[in-house]
């Protein structure tokens, strides 16, 4: 699952002025090309047909780090499994929880990069509690499409000089800039993390559940309805905090799942293996040939939501995060130009947004990775992305497909 | 300050496109006496002002959008206004052009309890959506000290801060979805009402955050609520020199704590608000420090604990912890009031906004006091310690000429101080009119072109509030064409206002 031609010429400069220079060659010279971190996430967003590739892996280094002021600024290049190692050394760590996603993609997760998680913007299931990649970026240093390096933001905790640049470069899937490095907000670790587990109910009974639970003040950062390799399902809460906190909260909740015939708890390792898993949708087990879909929608619809996905044959297997507020599916590879439009059209019905974050090329060349927008939107997101990338060099046609490209299929 | 030179062909139209827009919103929503007018001339920052063109009241989007594209048909600019309440002249009117006012857009439309989101129009002063939904156990965080009258609009226009977004975020944190009105009428629809509503998409509602009318008109909002802490207790903690309170601030940060705020001030503060609510403070007191927790019970009783052995190994002379709600009103009615007791000491004064590296936080008072010196202006501090945004309130007397400039120069001094200290001009109240001209200091000409090419994405026309937070026009029709190699300055010969 390629998605850029196997005979591309892959640079990968280590100054940000080599980035600049190559970027402004590929613009002179009218080439297109794949902007990648270390390529491990090939499959997710459209196909990028491409002249040649520019990997930011080779921009690695810290810039600085200040734990007193909660903020790091990083090369682009940084792996995540190095990032995360430097914050722990200081009993803090990355709030948006980055997955990999390598395993959907058969690429190796200790390469994925700090410019790649801000590019794609994922975020973990810490979200409903902690924010997105987005509400941690401060700032962003990176190159448009004419070779420009630029900054934006900063790295104080608040700023409103100018436009807000890095949060429209965070989730630009490497079409408005090539990011050369990036300044984030990180916070102490919670010193104390445990889950409640319990066997699944119905999914409206469980997405109640997790309505009440997140009604109440309890700094819960993990509502979780995973599938066991059995088939069966659990719901999974997870508690972080200080060690009394955490005590208190896990007496409250335990009291409030009384009715539920109570849950066995996984303490510190064993819970943050739990949430690993979860991070990333290990439980899904994707055959080589199925669809991996992510629907994000209001927790409220998700029961309906998935009862008619899967009477309609568009989900085989799924399990569900943010306390109802995303499904992550798998679809039968068998008839995907059926499959796909309908399950997309489902989503639509309700205002849910569905992304395939795993198809085959033929399958995203034609439908497209992210969901539809509405015109104007996509109009004014093509403005944008011309304003940083003139040319249309940079991951051309990655997030919206280009009129040309959707001809093909 | 200088503002683009009125264009006299505009204001010479003011009756026809006054009866233009009285098509659309009704005569009564078109203000065109000059007295009636009076009111709008400037925003929180009185030292600016300008009658507008024109005031138009639009009561739906759908009158809204009629009127910004009369206004782009027209080639009339238009400035976007809440409660006017902003502190760097955003809101500020231009004589030719119209102030469009949301105040009529003010209705909360939706309450979604399970989900946790509530959808409103940009009229909504903050403090109501906390006010509706309150009996339901929940609340919306971000709030700015102006939440009674300023506006969620307003609040998403400047990305707003408050005391308590240290720990819970400012206003981009909280906002899931937003309907805005592109200049020439057309309505575009970003995000959604839930998580993740904005999946696949670039982040248009994120750079609009924040974007000081610049690049669209905010018309609907869907928010996020949060549960209402169980508890709140703040601790207050008084240190002996301001170089005291603010290594105190660095340890507790640095102790693994996220207050939900801690705030500075210092003793003139203290001094203005101790004669207004008659408590006197400690004599050795030199700077206080307020610091609020909240959470469940039992987590907070420990951090206290631990704030206040921090407080205690880094010198403080006295602290003192809340253990009622009425005690911890009482407590942070000092902040509250602390502007304008301030504003009882001195004909004028103005506030900047600089935000710092918070270690930079001693360096960066001392300057101020050194500038303090130089310029012969008294000033006071009550700022937002736990995210270093400075608001040094600098006095003045607008009746004594020349001190209105020189209170300006302190301001900037201040605000470049910040820059170089590796922080921002502006960590709430935007740039506006009043920073404008610094931006440059902040920004190389290639990051600020990089934002003016997404204004000319959004209004190439430069007909929304133009004149605010760049020093330069964008020439929207030359992006593209002018690309000069390898860093040569480019628009060198663009006039400055
Ligand atoms: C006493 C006082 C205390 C304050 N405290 C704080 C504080 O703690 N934190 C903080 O961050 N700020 C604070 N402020 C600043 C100010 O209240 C905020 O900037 C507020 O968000 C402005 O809201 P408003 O409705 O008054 O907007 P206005 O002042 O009317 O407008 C502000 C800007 O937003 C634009 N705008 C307004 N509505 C829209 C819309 N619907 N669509 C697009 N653009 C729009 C305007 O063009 C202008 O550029 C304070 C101000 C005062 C006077």
């Amino acid at each position: 699952m390629t998605q850029t031609q196997a005979d591309t010429t892959i640079q990968r400069p280590a100054t940000v002025q080599d980035v600049a220079d190559i970027i402004m060659d590929a613009a002179q010279a009218g080439c297109r090309l794949a902007i990648t971190g270390n390529g491990t996430r090939p499959g997710l967003g459209n196909p990028v047909t491409a002249a040649g590739t520019l990997s930011l892996g080779g921009l690695d280094k810290i810039d600085f780090y200040d734990p007193d002021d909660l903020v790091i600024r990083a090369g682009a290049g940084i792996t995540l499994d190095e990032l995360e190692a430097i914050l722990l050394a200081k009993g803090q760590y990355l709030p948006f929880e980055p997955p990999r996603y390598a395993a959907l993609y058969g690429t190796d997760p200790r390469r994925c990069t700090l410019g790649g998680a801000v590019a794609t913007a994922l975020s973990g299931p810490r979200r409903i509690l902690s924010g997105a990649v987005r509400d941690f970026v401060l700032g962003v240093e990176g190159v448009n499409g004419q070779g420009d390096v630029f900054k934006a933001g900063g790295r104080t905790m608040k700023n409103v000089t100018g436009y807000d640049l890095a949060k429209l470069v965070t989730g630009s899937h490497g079409t408005l800039a090539a990011l050369t490095s990036v300044t984030i907000k990180v916070l102490p670790a919670p010193r104390a993390e445990i889950s409640l587990v319990l066997p699944a109910a119905g999914l409206a009974e469980d997405t109640a559940l997790f309505s009440a639970i997140r009604a109440l003040p309890l700094g819960v950062g993990g509502l979780a309805r995973r599938m066991n390799d059995g088939g069966t399902c659990e719901v999974v809460i997870r508690v972080e905090g200080t060690q009394p906190g955490v005590a208190g909260n896990r007496q409250v909740l335990e009291g409030l799942l009384q009715k539920r015939g109570g849950a066995h708890v996984l303490v510190q390792e064993e819970s943050q293996a739990q949430w690993a898993d979860i991070r990333e949708l290990a439980c899904l087990h994707p055959r080589a040939d199925e669809l991996v879909w992510r629907v994000n929608l209001p927790a409220t619809a998700v029961t309906e939501f998935v009862a008619r996905a899967r009477e309609a044959g568009c989900i085989n297997r799924f399990f569900i995060d943010w306390a109802g507020g995303v499904v992550f599916s798998t679809m039968r590879g068998v008839q995907p130009e059926v499959d796909v439009l309908r399950y997309r059209k489902m989503a639509e019905s309700i205002g849910a947004k569905a992304t395939m974050l795993r198809a085959p090329c033929a399958v995203l060349t034609r439908f497209g990775a992210f969901p539809p927008t509405s015109s104007g939107v996509a109009a004014l997101a093509a403005r944008t992305r011309a304003a940083f990338d003139p040319a249309g060099i940079l991951n051309p046609g990655r997030m919206s497909l280009q009129p040309q490209e959707q001809g093909h299929a | 300050m200088q503002m683009p030179q009125p264009d006299q062909s505009v204001i010479n139209r003011r009756e026809t496109l006054a009866a233009g827009l009285t098509r659309i919103v009704g005569a009564q929503w078109v203000i065109v006496d000059e007295a009636e007018r009076r009111p709008y001339q400037c925003d929180g920052i009185t030292a600016y002002m300008a009658m507008p063109l024109l005031v138009v009241l639009p009561g739906s989007t759908d009158e809204l959008r009629q009127v910004l594209r009369f206004c782009h048909d027209n080639a009339v600019k238009v400035v976007p206004r809440g409660s006017g309440t902003s502190l760097s002249g955003g809101a500020l009117p231009l004589e030719d052009g119209v102030l469009l006012v949301t105040s009529r857009l003010c209705e909360i439309l939706s309450i979604d309890r399970e989900n946790r989101v509530a959808r409103v129009q940009p009229g909504v002063p903050n403090i109501k959506i906390s006010e509706a939904v309150h009996h339901l156990g929940l609340c919306y965080m971000p709030d700015p000290s102006s939440q009674l009258i300023s506006t969620i609009g307003g609040n998403v226009a400047e990305n707003s801060g408050g005391v308590h977004c240290l720990k819970y975020g400012v206003t981009a944190n909280h906002i899931l979805g937003i309907e805005a009105v592109l200049i020439t009428g057309e309505v575009i629809r970003l995000g959604g009402a839930f998580l993740g509503g904005a999946e696949g998409e670039l982040d248009l509602m994120g750079v609009l955050t924040g974007s000081e009318g610049l690049l669209a008109v905010v018309t609907e909002i869907a928010v996020r609520l949060e549960p209402l802490p169980e508890v709140a207790r703040v601790i207050s903690m008084s240190f002996p020199s301001v170089e005291k309170a603010c290594e105190c601030v660095g340890a507790i940060i640095g102790a693994g704590i996220i207050p939900a705020g801690l705030e500075f001030m210092d003793r003139k503060v203290l001094d203005a608000v101790a004669a207004l609510i008659r408590e006197s403070f400690d004599s050795r007191t030199e700077a206080l420090l307020l610091c609020e927790l909240d959470g469940t019970a039992v987590e907070v009783d420990a951090l206290v604990q631990v704030v206040n052995d921090v407080a205690r190994s880094q010198g403080a002379i006295e602290t003192k912890v809340s253990t009622t709600q009425e005690e911890r009103e009482r407590i942070w009615s000092s902040r509250k009031l602390a502007f304008s007791a301030i504003g009882k000491l001195c004909p004028d004064y103005y506030c900047t906004d600089g935000t710092i590296p918070r270690n930079k936080l001693p360096e960066v008072l001392n300057k101020m006091a050194q500038l303090s010196e130089q310029y012969g202006l008294d000033y006071a501090n009550c700022f937002h310690a736990g995210d270093g945004n400075l608001h040094p309130i600098i006095m003045y007397d607008a009746a004594k000429p020349g001190d209105l400039e020189k209170a300006e120069a302190f301001g900037a001094d201040v605000l470049i101080a910040c820059v170089d200290a590796g922080g921002v001009l502006s960590g709430e109240h935007g740039v506006g009119v009043e920073k404008r001209d610094l931006m440059t200091h902040q920004f190389s000409e290639i990051d600020l072109q990089q934002q003016q090419m997404v204004k000319c994405a959004f209004d190439p026309g430069e007909l929304l509030n133009p004149g605010k937070v760049f020093p330069t026009t964008c020439r929207c029709a030359e992006f593209g064409r002018m690309h000069v190699h390898k860093g040569n300055l480019r628009f060198a010969d663009i006039p400055r206002f």
